[in-house]
């Protein structure tokens, strides 16, 4: 009897092993060799599966600069946008890379690094069409994407004629446009810049910017060292130009001059 | 081997192929721990349910009743993402699927054994007692035997349920068929639609689960099918 409880505390003991340690701030990470970076599922070009079957995109390559300064393994973990912040949270991940805008409600779960990606959110539409602001979308059909900034932004500040049609993700909004279901397409600028490159007989514009959302890196709370870290890290890549390179590979555009924090 | 697959389909259909089949061992494993486990549990739970002791039948009950009732969905959900929340711990996809499963299991397995255990006549367990036999003596020599032939078809039956029930755990991020087969489907690569590869993976499945059931009916030869054996004498 006695031996059966002492081999099962062992056993319980044992499994508690299973339990990832936490490997969160940069000593941690140093340590053990290999950092957990999260980075976009299915959100091109910030990150996407490519035809050699593994993710590439912004996001992806600036995972791998990271991993490179650090002298560590990368491991590239694929996340949805709603298990960036638990992922990070719970130690799944050490950093977050993934198209994550900051705002006052998610810092209150975790720590943004200083900008490191453009990105904001606007009404593009061909350039015979006059619209420089949301009151010149009156009588026109809108199309975007549901539960986006965007959604959120032009609900509010739209004229009641506008038709806004809401789409369940990027790709069904997009063929729409394509399709002429809708007179303008209301989304973010990669989203857009990589529509014109598959369909530059448009010529879509960019007629005004709904909200600027500059994309910043996740690191858990209390994870201080890895947050400087990283900070000297999109200063020395933003100073040394590789973030440009990235840029014009990725968004097709120079790298904008972006927030600090 | 995915050089070889890259040669026969070209990419990105190789590499697809590659992945989702080495993605596939891990739902093998997953469902031979499940059932393993699953069957150890549930052979324990059974005994507990068929026990002369009230409260350990009502414990037995209790057990199936609570894991029977809760969607296997809902067990990853906690497991694999409420504990981790919870105590702010990284809890290992593997392990969480595994738990997940082999409750889930456990709970289907017991009950079905018990029902092949009681459909024997109460006569061959009388026959037993009368020889001298305790209880455990009595299962293993005179009830198991019979009852095998009755539990083997749903026993079978459930086993293909646990291999398309691993199918849930990509939730928690257990990279298995599912999951390697919904990456590719949603990834923006022309060949590797959707309707591409939601079929591979369905014809994966059934290669998983097809034998299965052939090896079922084999045994079921073997062991001489229920109608073909006579009815145990009853007093």
């Amino acid at each position: 009897m006695f031996k059966l409880f002492r081999n099962l505390a062992i056993a319980a003991v044992a499994a508690v092993g299973f339990i990832s340690p936490a490997a969160a701030d940069l000593s941690d990470v140093l340590s053990s060799g290999t950092i957990k970076i999260a980075v976009p599922e299915n959100f091109p070009p910030f990150g996407s599966l490519g035809a050699s079957g593994e993710h590439e995109g912004y996001d992806v390559d600036v995972a791998k600069l990271i991993a490179k300064d650090l002298g560590v393994e990368l491991e590239i973990v694929p996340v949805a946008s709603k298990q960036r912040i638990p992922y990070l949270e719970t130690n799944r991940v050490d950093l977050v890379i993934s198209s994550m805008g900051a705002n006052p409600g998610r810092a209150k779960s975790i720590w943004f690094s200083s900008a490191y990606a453009p990105f904001f959110s606007g009404a593009f539409a061909t350039g015979d069409m006059a619209i420089s602001s949301p009151a010149d979308l009156a009588g026109k059909t809108v199309g975007l994407t549901g539960g986006t900034l965007e959604d959120l932004e032009l609900t509010r500040t739209a004229p009641k004629s506008a038709e806004i049609i809401r789409f369940g993700d990027n790709a069904a909004t997009l063929a729409a446009y394509a399709s002429g279901q809708v007179d303008v397409l209301v989304t973010g600028n990669t989203v857009a810049a990589g529509f014109s490159k598959q369909n530059p007989e448009k010529g879509i514009e960019t007629k005004f910017i709904i909200k600027e959302s500059p994309c910043f890196i996740g690191v858990k709370k209390g994870s201080f060292d890895l947050l400087q870290w990283v900070n000297v890290f999109i200063l020395h890549k933003t100073l040394g130009g590789e973030l440009n390179t990235l840029s014009e590979k990725w968004f097709g555009q120079k790298l904008p001059p972006l927030p600090v924090l | 081997m995915s050089d070889l697959l890259v040669m026969l389909f070209g990419k990105p259909m190789g590499i697809m192929l590659f992945q989702l089949l080495s993605a596939t061992q891990y739902t093998i494993y997953l469902s031979a721990i499940a059932f393993a486990g699953g069957g150890l549990i549930g052979g324990l739970v059974t005994l507990a349910r068929i026990s002369g002791q009230k409260h350990l039948r009502r414990f037995a009950s209790g057990y199936i009743w609570c894991f029977q009732s809760v969607p296997l969905l809902m067990l990853l959900f906690l497991s694999g993402l409420g504990v981790p929340r919870l105590m702010g711990q990284d809890v290992d996809p593997w392990i969480s699927a595994m738990a997940s499963l082999t409750i889930y299991a456990s709970a289907y397995l017991a009950e079905v054994w018990r029902g092949a255990i009681q459909s024997i006549p109460s006569g061959q367990w009388e026959a037993g007692r009368a020889l001298g036999m305790r209880f455990f003596a009595i299962l293993r020599a005179i009830i198991l035997p019979q009852a095998l032939r009755v539990a083997l078809a749903p026993t079978v039956g459930f086993s293909v349920q646990i291999i398309k029930g691993t199918s849930l755990a990509y939730i928690i991020g257990f990279q298995d068929l599912m999951n390697i087969g919904r990456r590719w489907a949603n990834a923006p690569v022309d060949g590797t639609e959707p309707f591409i590869v939601f079929p591979l993976m369905a014809l994966i499945y059934f290669a998983l689960c097809f034998p299965l059931s052939r090896f079922a009916l084999y045994l079921e030869h073997r062991l001489g099918t229920i109608g073909k054996t006579p009815p145990a004498a009853t007093a």
